[in-house]
């Protein structure tokens, strides 16, 4: 028999007469379903699947339910009726579920928004912080005289040439003689502000 | 339990419950939870949703909201059930507009949900139930009944009976890797019949 399917579109396509030959990618997904239906048949549906397999899974879960198949048993019932009451009180904790001790509504509402209100006053003086550390400060305009104005000429670096003046052709080659007055005039001003007692 | 009906002290109890639960303590409500959860689980939720993950979120959801909106409950001599089950119903919907992941299954529930007989006039939570268990079965059986003989088996065997694949494989004379084959074609052909037959336009069915 020739395979009489749509591959990729189980959902949709026609679904062959049962006697039809199955393609590769039918027997592959009609694999992959019935590994699908043992897990959910045993209690654990995976979490993850293709869109297509959920469907059909919930085609399948609707019959089991409508024959009275898909029982919660008595620990999930038991978990998911004192979940309902915590959650209807509004976040008493597990110790009222064991003490049995239950909060009034109105009590619980008040719990209820109590985390709200923690989280609105954080994000509010967090907004208040990054407005300060953004905001541009005020600029403070001073006119002041640069320190280096008000000091000796001694004390600054300066030209040496006041102090060798042009050289001459002939002197060309006495630069250590220049070098030797330049040092000397710098040591001058270092010992005048050492013998003063100040640093240079 | 589902098939017992609620004795005249059972409803006096539950309204004994009910009525401490609307004067503050609300964990009066812990045993007409306990004994609600199953039948509203198994025969309002989980049919709806076919999704038992998205139907314990229901559950929980819904006997939350009971217990928060008790005060607005009023006797009236009928047990707590149909307010429950409405309270269900409303969450299952819910879920439905949020996701269209299920559309043609919920199409299929809101439009047969017109059919159904009126769950406010009957005074028993169980015959309620069980009311409901075969509707849905009979609903079951009408999809059933368009399928070729050999998928109605598969389904039978496989979803109802819950027998294991080798024994279906057996009983229909085949290899596992044909029942596989047979039950997802199986699956899917209902799926068609039943949105079929609530009214919803299939393609290439």
């Amino acid at each position: 028999m020739a395979p009489d399917n749509d591959d990729n579109d189980f959902l949709t396509g026609r679904v062959p007469e049962p006697d039809a030959e199955p393609t590769a990618a039918e027997r592959a997904h009609a694999k992959t379903f019935a590994d699908l239906i043992d897990k959910t048949l045993s209690g654990h549906t995976p979490p993850a699947m293709s869109t297509d397999d959920r469907t059909l899974l919930e085609v399948a879960t609707v019959i089991r339910a409508a024959s009275g198949n898909a029982l919660l048993d008595a620990a999930k019932q038991r978990s998911l009726v004192e979940d309902a009451l915590r959650q209807a009180i509004g976040g008493a904790g597990s110790s009222a579920a064991t003490t049995g001790s239950v909060v009034p509504i109105t009590r619980s509402r008040a719990r209820r928004w109590a985390p709200w209100a923690v989280a609105a006053t954080s994000t509010l003086v967090a907004a208040a912080v990054l407005i300060l550390w953004v905001r541009t400060p005020p600029r403070i305009v001073t006119h002041t005289v640069p320190a280096a104005q008000n000091l000796p000429e001694t004390w600054k670096s300066r030209p040496a040439d006041a102090l060798i003046g042009p050289i001459t052709k002939e002197h060309a080659g006495d630069a250590s003689a220049r070098i030797d007055t330049i040092f000397a005039d710098r040591l001058d001003g270092y010992r005048e502000l050492r013998l003063r007692g100040r640093k240079p | 339990m589902a098939s017992e009906p609620a004795t005249a002290v059972e409803l006096e109890e539950e309204q004994r419950l009910v009525e401490e639960a609307q004067a503050g303590n609300l964990d009066a409500m812990r045993p007409i939870l306990e004994r609600y959860a199953q039948p509203l689980y198994g025969t309002v939720i989980l049919p709806r949703l076919g999704d038992s993950a998205s139907a314990e979120e229901v559950l929980r959801d819904t006997l939350a909201t009971a217990v928060e909106k008790i005060r607005r409950f009023t006797w009236q001599g009928k047990s707590i059930y149909p307010w429950l089950r409405q309270i269900a119903i409303n969450k299952v919907y819910d879920v439905h507009r949020q996701s269209k992941r299920s559309r043609r299954l919920a199409d299929a529930m809101v439009h047969e949900l017109a059919t159904e007989t009126d769950p406010t006039s009957h005074a028993d939570a169980m015959l309620i139930a069980d009311q409901e268990r075969r509707a849905h079965r009979e609903r079951i059986d009408g999809a059933m009944d368009l399928l070729a003989e050999r998928y109605r088996l598969a389904i039978e065997l496989r979803l109802i009976q819950e027998l294991s694949r080798e024994d279906c494989a057996k009983r229909m004379n085949v290899t596992i890797g044909t029942f596989d084959v047979l039950l997802f074609r199986a699956v899917r052909a209902f799926r068609k019949q039943f949105g079929e037959r609530a009214g919803e336009p299939t393609h290439g069915a």
